[in-house]
């Protein structure tokens, strides 16, 4: 897709205010909207796997493409395996994949990327997730998909925090419900 | 009774005096206190009243189990009803209130429902279906309809506020090694080891404060208790305190009730803060350590206020710092009761000690030295007009009581053994086991991780009570860490259910004890004291035929109130065990279910309340669509434009020129809700062919078909359109209704019918924001927008074409010239974080031409006109045939649906088909959901239905689409009846081709 020369409106423009809010006297949680989400799909089949795995992990610029439920960073991007037969490439431009081997996918705009950060993170996102993401069962570099109030999530434990990706529709009412809920630790929205 | 409060003793603080309001009154008590040891040391004795009887009740427990002392907490919204006041805590200002009583639970006129207390008794609600007797006797009742309005306005305990809650609710997840549910000294002691092992560790305690009953001791149990404290606090096993475990799921899932507020006064709440919260806990391994509970005995006017469970009495002495009586009798039947009777002698009280056994010895006859101790002796009657005043006692063995002397007192204190808390094992399905030797029902072992210790395994003394929760922990860790070193185990054995009674902590064996049953006394004697259930109630069950325990606790409402049977379950079943001849065992036990104790049904629903009840999905023009003038309209999840009324236009006005707009010059609308699928690889092409009805497989790359799939049953299941992208690349859209269950299907077949097809499925509905552009003027429209304009010019651009353009801007775009209203049109989609740039340029381009932007509303209307259908037609009963779009099913090849659509019920000629509707008279209207029939025949379920009806800006009359046996043909010209008897009556109406309007289709081709 050719890059477009207008900047892109993100799904919580005017539902996203910067601040610190709830608990006055300290900052448990902090929330961040990352914007200009780069996401591509790259998907393959059982007998291309292997194949495409090792095209994924040169277009993140990593040494092997990371089994399910992992997440890799390479010199290029992340790639986050989300399902046994997917990958996302994050941050990253997707390559062309011959159609027998697999494809790839931009779902650039389909999803609303947040940065959740903060002593009090983990304790935020158990609030809503029934993920176990105590330290040895979700380190850094372990991807989930979940369900927040019904609606399909995307976790990733990454080494700036966790990355939280919402369907666009959803964003703002799964906001509302994450800042909501935020408060009682203080929260500070940058 | 005369309880007082002592200068010294027990947890309290008396450096924080706490005024709260009981019925009005303003009374003292201190940080530390809870509502019912603060109201004893006011000397308060009735505390409610009961539910049937509106007999005076008091407090006779200091826990969960509570049936006397229910209040209502709080007023306004906050009113909250049938709070046990032994569980709340004491905060300033707290205002709590007596219930089920005028004009107050002191002094209660229905009181006088007492007297008729005998025509009450079990079953009588049922009974009043029967008729009056003798005079309706079987016959069913008319006086049944004036008595049932009584008796619903008696039923019921306290009134909730009507008023919505102000506060939040939270719901959260934790997972854990070792979930350890009580926080006894069994608990403490499992709960450190395990942590000190490693082991991730939750241990939950419904209390403030940790302890169980070592907080209600003196001396050794309180040393005890600290030290455990102090251990447990370096072991970093996680506490939650004032957290209720009230059910057990599978695969070591606990429900918990985190109360987080309910002790703090209202003007220390924060909004940030949720006033409960509702936890999923997924453990490994579970812990049961939730004690036992003190079993009442029955005997006459036991519900009388003065009478408490003797641990009851113990506690208010010892942690509350109230003398709760100053003539205590303590009557039991088992060894639990005479240190209570030891401490209370040595507070000051005068006590006298009842015990049904004959003999005892060993230590606890040295704890009693000095008090009057009276073997064999019972309970019979208490005595007193609203409270204790004194008591009747008999004499003798179970089974043949004697009456005996009077004595005053002002208190009694009574324990007929202890009840295990096995209700969080019998969630899991499990049925307790009745302990003939302890007189209780205990847990078996049971198939999954979960293990009961301290006096939850019938375990009654503190220290085998703490080596219980040792083995239990040492036991979990060599599960789960079994690499972890091996500690020293313990040379003794073990104390289990089946070890004999006197290991379990009793010195002297406890005597089974009931009910005190005196030849020729007729005694009023409480089972379930919260439902006013009697001795005699269940005696009359049996004889009334209910054998079954089960049967016998729905009719008599036994164990159904707030306490859940902790009272007198076991007093019930033992009573119709007598009855039956039989041993409790063979009786059996009622299942307990979650929960434990009450949740909120706020608390159940957390956050997900008011306008976050669901998840609002927005379109990405959803804030343009309203700072445009949208109204707004749901449509599963999504919130759709359904009119853009000008000032002073109606939601018909509106439409109607909306609808008028798009047929004479252009209009835009938002479909982004559309379900939107990328289908991609070598295999899609035959995906494709496989699911819809018509061919898919010779569509030309840059060409969109329309499409039909039909379910496996031959009833069609949506339709959209697939735009063919490359030779391996598909763009299909569904309705918005549709989308998850189209995309969910696909994928299945995909999955486990046809694996061997190389598809990928990706739902793009989030990916891709839409605009249908319609109308004469949309090509031009469309091209005001476009860098390269030509590219949509008829020759380059045919109808049904697809292509990427790019809008000004350099805003990439899809687009495919299709046609919903009939007219000339064009769907673009633009990645939705453009959507508003396309929007804006679109409808600056639109307003050139007298443009407007349409909804919902002019939507259905333009569609209707065209007779296309959408799912109010398809509506899981029709074929395609009854759609009217039989050509589409292609005799050629086979497709999901193809076999089972060629049954005969399918193809009957006078199955109901689409067809148009019009009224007779043209300036009449009609209702959609109507039933079509012959003007003949205006009766039963008629010979069809009406699915839609509009308003036709184009023809100028009200028009309608439904379902006709046979369809229109022939019928010209007839009369058929619209009739819709609950709200508009009969209209005339004709039956015509359900394409109303440009049937050719012209409009949308040059």
């Amino acid at each position: 897709m050719a890059k477009s020369m207008v900047n892109r409106s993100s799904a919580l423009a005017g539902h996203y205010q910067t601040g610190h809010f709830g608990i006055a006297t300290q900052t448990g949680v902090t929330l961040t909207e990352v914007p200009d989400l780069g996401l591509h799909q790259i998907a393959c089949w059982p007998e291309t796997l292997a194949a495409v795995g090792q095209q994924a992990a040169v277009m993140a610029g990593c040494a092997a493409a990371p089994k399910p439920g992992q997440a890799v960073t390479g010199s290029q991007g992340s790639l986050l395996r989300i399902e046994p037969l997917k990958w996302w490439l994050f941050g990253a431009e997707a390559t062309a994949i011959a159609a027998e081997q697999g494809n790839t996918l931009n779902i650039s705009h389909a999803r609303t990327h947040l940065r959740i950060t903060g002593t009090q993170a983990t304790t935020l996102l158990n609030r809503h997730l029934p993920l176990d993401l105590r330290a040895a069962a979700f380190p850094v570099g372990t991807v989930a998909s979940t369900a927040y109030h019904h609606v399909g999530v995307t976790l990733w434990h990454s080494e700036q925090g966790y990355e939280l990706f919402l369907p666009r529709g959803f964003a703002v009412s799964l906001w509302e419900g994450l800042l909501a809920s935020a408060e009682q630790f203080g929260v500070e929205v940058v | 009774m005369s309880a007082k409060r002592l200068a010294q003793g027990g947890r309290i603080d008396r450096s924080q005096p706490i005024s709260f309001k009981w019925d009005g009154m303003t009374l003292q008590g201190f940080q530390g206190d809870t509502l019912a040891s603060a109201l004893l040391a006011n000397n308060e004795h009735v505390l409610g009243r009961s539910f049937k009887y509106h007999r005076p009740r008091g407090i006779m427990s200091a826990g969960v189990e509570e049936s006397g002392a229910l209040v209502t907490i709080g007023s306004g919204a906050r009113r909250d009803p049938n709070v046990k006041a032994t569980l709340q805590e004491l905060y300033p200002d707290l205002e709590a209130f007596g219930q089920n009583a005028w004009p107050n639970v002191r002094r209660d006129v229905g009181a006088l429902s007492g007297l008729f207390g005998r025509f009450f008794a079990a079953g009588f609600y049922y009974k009043t279906f029967m008729g009056l007797p003798p005079f309706e006797w079987g016959k069913g009742t008319g006086l049944w309809m004036q008595y049932e309005k009584i008796i619903r306005k008696a039923a019921g305990m306290g009134t909730a506020s009507r008023e919505p809650d102000p506060d939040v609710y939270d719901h959260a997840h934790a997972f854990c090694d070792v979930l350890v549910v009580g926080g006894g000294v069994a608990g403490m002691a499992a709960a450190a080891t395990a942590a000190q092992a490693g082991l991730d560790v939750i241990l939950v305690e419904q209390d403030h404060e940790l302890g169980g009953d070592t907080l209600s001791q003196t001396g050794a149990g309180a040393a005890q208790r600290s030290e455990l404290l102090s251990t447990l606090a370096a072991s970093g096993a996680k506490v939650m305190c004032r957290t209720t475990a009230f059910g057990l799921y599978d695969y070591g899932t606990a429900g918990l009730l985190e109360r987080v507020t309910d002790h703090l006064p209202l003007q220390a709440l924060s909004s940030h803060t949720p006033r409960q919260r509702f936890w999923t806990v997924r453990a490994q391994h579970t812990l049961l350590a939730t004690g036992a509970l003190e079993r009442h005995i029955a005997f006459g006017n036991n519900d009388k206020p003065g009478i408490m469970t003797a641990a009851a009495g113990r506690s208010y002495l010892n942690r509350y710092g109230v003398l709760p009586g100053e003539k205590v009798v303590v009557a039991t039947n088992n060894d639990s009761a005479y240190q209570v009777a030891a401490d209370l002698q040595q507070a000051g009280a005068e006590v006298t000690l009842l015990d049904a056994r004959a003999a005892v010895s060993g230590a606890v006859c040295d704890a009693v030295a000095g008090i009057e101790t009276r073997m064999g002796c019972v309970p019979m009657q208490a005595k007193g007009q609203h409270a204790l005043q004194g008591l009747q006692l008999a004499s003798g063995t179970p089974g043949n009581w004697t009456a005996g002397d009077t004595t005053i007192a002002d208190l009694l204190l009574v324990s007929g053994g202890w009840s295990p808390v096995v209700n969080l094992i019998s969630h899991r399905g499990v049925r307790p086991v009745w302990n003939a030797e302890l007189a209780c029902f205990v847990a078996p072992a049971v198939n999954e991780p979960v293990d009961m210790v301290g006096a939850a395994a019938g375990i009654w003394d503190t220290a085998a009570c703490i080596d219980s929760g040792l083995r239990a922990a040492e036991a979990v860790i060599q599960r789960l860490r079994p690499t972890s070193t091996q500690q020293s185990a313990p040379s003794t054995e073990p104390v289990t259910p089946q070890s004999p009674a006197h290991e379990h902590g009793w010195e002297n064996p406890i005597l089974p004890l009931y009910e005190v049953k005196v030849a020729g006394k007729k005694l009023k004697c409480f089972v379930d004291p919260q439902h006013d259930v009697t001795t005699d109630d269940i005696r009359l069950a049996h004889q009334e035929g209910f054998v079954s325990v089960e049967h016998l606790k729905r009719y008599t409402t036994l164990g159904m109130a707030t306490d859940g049977g902790k009272m007198g379950n076991i007093i019930g079943l033992a009573l119709m065990a007598e009855a039956l001849g039989k041993d409790i065992p063979e009786v059996g036990t009622t299942t307990f279910r979650p929960p434990y104790t009450p949740v909120s049904i706020g608390a159940l629903k957390g956050r997900n309340v008011d306008e976050h009840f669901r998840c609002l999905r927005r379109t990405a023009l959803h804030e343009w669509n309203l700072r445009h003038g949208a109204t707004m309209a749901p449509a599963g999840l999504w919130e759709r434009p359904w009119y853009f009324a000008r000032a002073g236009e109606t939601i018909k006005e509106a439409y109607e020129r909306e609808a008028a707009t798009v047929r004479q010059t252009v209009g835009l609308c938002d479909v982004t809700s559309l379900g939107k699928i990328a289908i991609q690889g070598p295999d899609a092409t035959e995906l494709l062919n496989r699911v819809y009805t018509n061919p898919f497989a010779k569509l030309p790359i840059g060409k969109a078909r329309y499409g039909i799939m039909l379910r496996d049953d031959g009833f069609v299941m949506d339709d959209g359109t697939t735009w063919r992208l490359s030779e391996t690349d598909y763009f299909m859209t569904t309705t918005t209704a549709h989308a998850a269950k189209v995309m969910v299907f696909l994928e299945e077949l995909l999955q486990t019918r046809w694996p061997e097809l190389k598809v990928t499925l990706t739902s793009v509905s989030e990916q891709w924001a839409g605009c249908a552009v319609a109308g004469p003027k949309s090509r031009e429209t469309l091209a005001a927008c476009m860098a390269d304009p030509e590219q949509i010019s008829d020759a380059n651009f045919p109808f049904m074409g697809v292509r990427d353009i790019t809008l000004h801007g350099g805003i990439p775009a899809r687009i495919a010239r299709i046609s919903f209203s009939g007219e000339r049109a064009f769907e673009a989609y633009v990645p939705s974080d453009y959507a508003e740039q396309m929007m804006d340029q679109l409808w600056q381009a639109a307003q050139r031409f007298d443009g407007c932007l349409y909804g919902l509303e002019a939507l259905g209307a333009l569609r209707i006109e065209k007779g296309h259908v959408t799912g109010a037609e398809l509506d899981g009963r029709v074929s395609i045939d009854d759609a009217g779009l039989g050509m589409m099913a292609s005799p050629k090849k086979a497709f999901i649906g193809s076999a089972l659509r060629q049954r005969p019920e399918l193809l009957r000629a006078d199955r109901p088909q689409l067809v148009g509707i019009f009224p007779k008279n043209r300036a009449e209207t009609f209702n959609a959901g109507s039933i079509l029939c012959h003007a003949d025949k205006i009766e039963g379920l008629g010979a069809g239905w009406v699915t839609a009806v509009t308003y036709s800006p184009a023809l100028g009359h009200w028009i309608g689409l439904g379902f006709f046996e046979g369809g229109h043909q022939g019928q010209e010209g007839k009369t058929f009846i619209s009739a819709d008897p609950v709200r508009k009556g009969n209209v005339e109406v004709e039956l015509v081709s359900p394409h109303m309007y440009d049937a050719s289709g012209e409009r949308m081709r040059g």
